[in-house]
């Protein structure tokens, strides 16, 4: 297991480099770089611009030297820790980043906890009553909100709550706690803003929430040990959920590895749309100015925190899963 | 001594002054906003905090209301490099524009200008910087021998404002309040481009800055900061510290109204009132009335719809002509009315001919003077100003409104009169009779007259007006497709010729005075869409580009260059106007409708905000001439 967990571990170290190579050169793919932009924006406010001031930059930022020696300079800064320098915000990215993260760690806690209360009862229920109207009934509401779009039912909820609760449009909580400390106060406001992202962004992740748990509980309940179970006398309740639906879990620990890089992406669309103070924006907003390190620097993150992701649930399935054998067909 | 003699005297006689101000009314009243700390000692009273011969705002020519102390005003703001607005919209320049767009001292006291290429400035004695360090020509000084001037920190070199043909100025320290700037030849962009919204800052706070600038600093204690900023020399150190235009640093000394006082990154900045400022209202009490300028930083989309509930008390960047019956919806509850500026552009939307276009058969036809005449006679502007415009706008060439000085009606209406007939007659003159089944005209070759116009795809308003436009060119058999792309490649396409027709918004600065440059309407730089080529040869100094090879353009750079070289108003004045007619015969670019609307919401609270404006980058900074340091709530 342990020489597992090291290979596993080795196997990392390319991966990342060609991740890495992989978000750097696609940014630079389009013409242009991030003065270019920068111009353009300026001449679109119809603002002139020196371009002698924009030949310094570049020489300012080392875009004169060729894209392999940036590329290294970058990839090498991310070793030490160094996520470079954000263009737009003129600050270290790690400042801009960090900012924000605590706010997306909220957000998506709150969505993962409200898609699973939503999602495991039904999944159950639909499972045990299949092709019952309540399956059907059920199944129907969590593709509706699948089939929403997103920014759609934010614009509506956000245009209702203003009318109806009076909530600030748009961002995470009300502006005179913009930069205070975490207070009471600060909290309840985040949670007077909170529930509209959390709703539009957990309807749409219920749906195949609900589908998956159903579909992995109907394999285990038609195994013959649940009938075992039953001949046996266990109550109906603990026969289902003490033995076929821990069965079905395999497929939620599977699904920690793209949680983790999600926790810090959030919803980028939504984000945008509900102006909250999320990472979501932020990657957007970089990419279409090509605002290259704080974007390169923030989607390696995401790489990252994937394959680490990745790693764990593949131990976690091991350890808690003896059915699932290392080394294909070593301990047959 | 004699030095300080003087500075004494000036005092005696400034006191004088003061007495009969006090006697003429409440002269210099302390700001209820410092009252605390004057009372505790930690700040001068409001008399030695203003400079002794401030700048008096003349509310009666403005037609402004004597307003009161206090309050917060929120701004909504799209993304986080915004703040550098808050620059704009204060407006405090060195030079400024007047209301009428005259050029006028405002933080300097005055200045004089001799043959056009000796420039003399005075300060306000007394004036200090936001930290209450006097402001000096030493301020000047360290701008032009410390940075400017200085081998490393300099490397960008000298700013081509400060150049002429190449050459820079002499500059001279008077004494500790007067400086001079002196060139061979006459500079007329000088002061234009220190009243510009985004000005040439020719000053800094020295006596801040000396602390970061090897020459002045201790070395371990820079490299220590070095250190802890995680850069890569002092001079990091030293460019990151000092910027202007965007107010990112709270330590930074300012002149302008409201200083930062958030240290980024943020969501919300708070800016507030700066207790030296040097301006003050006819009764002598010190701006701003408004004490706090808070700017919340949010996704652009939204800004309408906060916009709509009363979140901002002074909004109009993101706020867009369709958002209007929104905005109106939304006056009574939000506690706002919605002004309809007029937007500071020679046409809002502007066609491009590419005369640069490296596509040889359509490079001839552009470059045929009756060609661009029949596009331009094509268009109905009445219908564009009807079906888009609601017929708040005004059908125009693409030339200078009337609200400018140097308009005169015929450049506005040459070849804009809508008129089928001979717009078809100019084209079959030229030779295009054959045509296709569907009445396309064909050009010598065969090939069908199609054009593709480019669109940097910024705004539906565009298409819905290229719609109704491609309406029009059918009807003289020339038919057109709209390819909307993204910013930069709009712009690369443009550059490299493979473009035929663009469109965009046309002059930047609609409302010039003759001291203005008249730069935008002769081949002087690359981003403009007609000739970047050329443009690109006259700004590089003929290193790259294409050298000028059409008559009339080449006639615009020559008045362009004597217009430079011209040193009295008149002069300059019958040159703009040469310019002007020229640009409009040769149709260089082809209008549609000027003088469209920029909704502006203003709390209901809000005084002294003009309810017809020009909302224009250049020259009036958005609302910086307006001078928001005289709005107030009356509350």
């Amino acid at each position: 297991m342990l020489l597992y967990i090291i290979k596993r571990i080795l196997y990392m170290i390319p991966t990342l480099i060609l991740i890495s190579i992989l978000v750097f050169f696609l940014i630079e793919l389009p013409p242009g770089d991030f003065f270019e932009s920068y111009v353009n924006e300026l001449l679109a406010a119809g603002e002139t611009i020196d371009p002698k001031h924009i030949e310094y930059l570049r020489e300012e930022y080392g875009f004169d030297r060729p894209l392999w020696e940036r590329y290294l300079k970058w990839a090498g800064g991310l070793l030490v820790g160094d996520l470079g320098f954000s263009f737009e915000y003129e600050l270290p990215v790690r400042e801009v980043i960090g900012d924000r993260l605590i706010f997306t760690i909220i957000v998506t806690f709150f969505t993962i906890i409200f898609t699973w209360l939503i999602a495991f009862p039904i999944g159950i229920y639909s499972a045990t009553h299949q092709y019952s109207w309540g399956d059907y009934g059920l199944t129907f509401l969590g593709l509706l909100g699948l089939a929403t779009p997103n920014f759609l039912l934010a614009l509506i909820m956000m245009y209702l709550a203003n009318q109806w609760f009076g909530t600030a449009i748009g961002g995470l909580v009300d502006p005179e706690y913009i930069d205070k400390p975490f207070s009471l106060e600060k909290f309840l406001s985040v949670l007077e803003h909170i529930w509209i992202p959390v709703i539009v962004i957990g309807t749409s992740g219920t749906a195949a929430m609900i589908r998956r748990v159903r579909a992995n509980l109907l394999d285990e309940l038609r195994k013959p040990y649940v009938t075992t179970a039953r001949a046996k006398g266990v109550p109906e309740f603990k026969g289902l959920i003490k033995y076929p639906f821990r069965m079905s879990l395999n497929f939620f620990i599977a699904d920690i590895g793209s949680i983790l890089p999600q926790v810090i992406s959030g919803a980028e669309v939504v984000a945008i749309v509900l102006s909250l103070e999320t990472t979501g924006p932020l990657l957007i907003q970089a990419l279409q100015s090509q605002d290259m390190y704080l974007a390169g620097s923030f989607l390696m993150l995401l790489g990252f925190l994937t394959v680490i992701g990745v790693l764990i649930s593949d131990i976690a399935l091991a350890f808690l899963d003896p059915r699932i054998r290392l080394q294909g067909g070593v301990s047959r | 001594m004699r030095v300080n003699l003087a500075g004494q005297f000036i005092r005696l006689c400034v006191s004088c002054l003061f007495m009969l101000g006090i006697a003429a009314g409440s002269w210099a009243s302390e700001v209820p906003f410092f009252e605390d700390k004057v009372a505790r000692g930690e700040l001068p009273s409001v008399k030695q905090r203003l400079p002794y011969v401030p700048f008096v705002v003349d509310f009666e020519a403005e037609g402004k209301k004597i307003g009161k102390y206090g309050g917060e005003m929120n701004l909504l703001m799209g993304k986080a490099k915004d703040i550098g607005q808050m620059t704009v919209y204060s407006y405090a320049r060195v030079v400024g524009y007047a209301p009428d767009y005259s050029i006028q001292p405002d933080i300097v006291r005055s200045f004089d200008v001799k043959e056009g290429r000796e420039f003399t400035f005075h300060l306000r004695p007394g004036h200090r910087w936001s930290d209450g360090y006097p402001l000096t020509s030493e301020d000047f000084r360290y701008f032009w021998e410390d940075i400017i001037k200085h081998p490393e920190l300099g490397r960008k070199g000298v700013p081509s404002e400060l150049l002429v043909d190449g050459e820079e100025p002499i500059f001279e320290v008077i004494d500790a309040l007067t400086f001079r700037y002196t060139w061979r030849k006459p500079n007329p962009a000088f002061l234009p481009s220190l009243a510009k919204p985004s000005p040439l800052y020719i000053y800094r706070p020295a006596h801040y800055l000396k602390q970061f600038h090897e020459k002045y600093a201790d070395k371990a204690e820079l490299d220590a900061l070095v250190e802890a900023m995680n850069v890569k020399d002092w001079m990091s150190v030293h460019t990151r510290l000092q910027r202007q235009r965007r107010p990112e640093n709270p330590d930074l000394p300012t002149l302008q109204a409201w200083r930062n006082t958030t240290k980024p990154p943020s969501t919300r900045f708070i800016f507030e009132r700066n207790p030296f400022y040097h301006r003050v209202d006819t009764l002598g009490r010190q701006l701003p009335y408004i004490d706090k300028v808070i700017m919340s930083i949010v996704s652009k989309e939204v800004i309408p719809a906060k916009t709509g509930t009363g979140e901002s008390d002074l909004q109009a960047r993101y706020l867009r002509f369709d958002s209007v019956p929104f905005l109106i919806q939304g006056e009574e509850k939000g506690n706002y009315k919605t002004h309809l500026w007029s937007l500071g552009k020679g046409s809002q939307i502007a066609l491009f001919p590419n005369l640069n276009t490296n596509k040889p058969q359509w490079r001839d036809l552009v470059r045929d003077v009756r060609f661009r005449r029949a596009l331009s006679l094509a268009i109905n502007r009445e219908e564009i100003n009807e079906a888009i415009y609601f017929g708040l706008a005004s059908p125009s060439a693409n030339t200078v409104m009337p609200e400018s000085r140097l308009y005169k009606a015929e450049y506005a209406d040459m070849w804009t009169e809508f008129n089928r007939v001979k717009a078809n007659e100019l084209l079959d003159e030229i030779g295009l009779t054959e045509r296709a089944l569907d009445g396309t005209r064909l050009l010598p070759n065969g090939e069908r007259l199609e054009i593709t116009i480019e669109s940097a795809g910024e705004s539906t308003e565009e298409t819905d007006v290229l719609e109704l436009i491609a309406d029009h060119y059918r009807e003289i058999g020339v038919k057109i497709f709209v390819r909307a792309s993204q910013r930069d490649i709009f712009r690369r396409r443009a550059y490299s010729g493979d473009t035929v027709l663009s469109v965009f918004n046309g002059l930047d600065n609609a409302i010039p005075s003759a001291q203005m440059s008249p730069k935008e309407l002769a081949p002087t730089a690359q981003p403009q869409l007609q000739w970047p080529k050329w443009g690109q040869y006259v700004e590089t100094n003929a290193k790259a580009g294409e050298p000028i090879d059409l008559d009339g353009a080449g006639k615009q750079l020559q008045l362009y260059t004597s217009w430079m070289e011209a040193t009295s108003y008149e002069s300059k004045k019958e040159i703009w106007h040469q310019m002007l007619k020229n640009y409009a015969d040769n149709v260089f670019s082809i209008g549609t409708v000027n003088n469209s609307r920029q909704p502006v919401v203003v709390s209901k609270d809000l005084r002294n905000v003009p309810e017809n404006g020009i909302y224009a980058w250049d020259p009036t900074s958005y609302f910086g001439i307006y001078k928001p340091d005289t709005f107030w709530f009356d509350r």
